[in-house]
């Protein structure tokens, strides 16, 4: 499995055939890989290169492998992924004229790739023959040395961070899920409640009046709980606009408008759960609202 | 130990900053390269709720270097303070260091942009995650 430059091909000139074949050989030999395009210019001053494209989808990098090519985006797209717990954990994505592949090559070339580089466009990427850069690395001045250590540990140290950091709000929005299936894409707290509400569709002539009790309450929505029955007079769809009015445990008035953003039948019972979005509310129930949530 | 003769060779001044006092403030231009020679510091990054601690400093840190190694594309992206002690810095002499920087082939400074550029992006977003995680640890009003 093991692909690393045992030896650094030695070309006489670095833009050389010779050399182009040394870089197409130290890539992983996959199928997908498409040369399109050869260098032109035999100079022997600058970095040889060879031109790939890559499908939508299309690994470029595996995450463990070995290799200490550099990578620049001529055209497309490509993500850089982390896998942690079986999960592919996304670090950045990139675009043209972005390096990638530079870590292993600074610093931790004997190490494997510690990250993936997928296409998640059709991408044309350049590769870079690293020999020469690397003679170059080893002999630039020490200061220079010194301080791009620096960035490049904390670079890893914030990969790292970046992983922990989405595993937990991951797990944290898992947990949020099982407990309320809702719950997970809202934006803000909701107040568990049990109150009654009297609700109507908003932009309808029709004259219904339906009843159900509103079961959670918050800023950006609301969850009621209503017979099986309502359904028969007047068909929720996710959608649709409903004004609610709710009497508050101080026997205000609450009225607000709503969408429906979610309807879920309670398995075994007669009742169906409505999940809503406020989509208008005056100042003054804002604050009646505002005044009620306050913990 | 043959670091540090090299370090205080591209010396050029010391600061001295009390502990909570800003050394770089995020979003203004500057192109210092500091040594953090005594004490420790803390880095943040402004959010939209506040700024986020994303790294402490320790002696023999550098900072300041991304305005070098972006070649001052953009103005400073964090913030640096000193900690809970009184910090020391010395200034790195930057004509000394950018006839060095520019001493390397363009492939090399190439990289160099990229892995700053790399870096300041997973800043942000180790950022915007912590302000993320805390907003769906504490409800919001």
């Amino acid at each position: 499995m093991a692909r690393v430059w045992l030896t650094h091909p030695p070309p006489r000139a670095w833009g050389s055939a010779q050399a182009r074949q040394a870089v197409r050989k130290s890539l992983p030999r996959a199928a997908q890989e498409e040369e399109i395009m050869d260098k032109k210019n035999d100079n022997d001053t600058t970095v040889p290169l060879i031109r790939l494209k890559y499908k939508n989808g299309d690994l470029i990098i595996k995450e463990g492998d070995y290799g200490i090519s550099i990578y620049r985006i001529i055209d497309g797209k490509v993500a850089i992924t982390k896998e942690s717990e079986g999960k592919d954990i996304f670090l950045a994505d990139l675009g043209p004229g972005d390096i990638f592949g530079e870590m292993t090559f600074l610093g931790r070339t004997k190490e494997a790739r510690n990250a993936s580089a997928r296409a998640c466009e059709d991408s044309i990427v350049e590769v870079w023959h690293p020999a020469k850069l690397m003679d170059e690395y080893a002999k630039m001045p020490p200061i220079i040395k010194f301080m791009t250590d620096q960035t490049l540990s904390r670079l890893i140290r914030m990969n790292k961070l970046i992983i922990e950091l989405t595993t937990r709000e991951q797990k944290k929005r898992e947990e949020m899920r099982k407990e309320d299936p809702l719950n997970s894409r809202r934006r803000y707290f909701r107040k568990k409640v049990d109150l009654e509400c009297n609700y109507r569709p908003a932009r309808s002539s029709d004259k219904v009046r339906l009843s159900g009790r509103a079961i959670n309450l918050g800023l950006g929505g609301i969850g009621i709980e209503i017979p099986v029955r309502n359904a028969e007079m007047y068909s929720h769809v996710k959608g649709d606009l409903l004004k609610i009015q709710i009497v508050l445990p101080d026997r205000k008035n609450l009225e607000i408008e709503c969408r429906i953003e979610e309807i879920t039948r309670n398995a075994g019972t007669e009742k169906i759960l409505v999940g809503m979005s406020i989509s208008a509310i005056s100042p003054g129930s804002r604050k009646l609202l505002g005044f009620f949530l306050m913990p | 130990m043959e670091i540090e003769n090299l370090l205080y060779a591209y010396l050029a001044s010391e600061e001295r900053y009390a502990p909570g006092e800003v050394i770089i403030q995020e979003g203004t231009m500057g192109d210092w390269i500091y040594l953090l020679m005594e004490g420790n510091a803390k880095v943040t990054k402004k959010t939209g709720k506040g700024a986020v601690l994303i790294e402490n400093l320790k002696k023999g840190a550098v900072f300041g270097e991304m305005a070098l190694l972006e070649n001052l594309r953009d103005s400073r992206s964090a913030s640096v303070v000193a900690g809970d002690v009184p910090v020391r810095v010395g200034i790195l002499d930057g004509e000394k260091m950018v006839r060095d920087y520019e001493s390397l082939s363009p492939e090399l400074k190439l990289l160099f942009k990229a892995l700053a550029g790399r870096l300041r992006k997973a800043n942000s977003k180790v950022a915007a995650l912590v302000v993320g995680l805390n907003q769906m640890e504490k409800p919001v009003f």
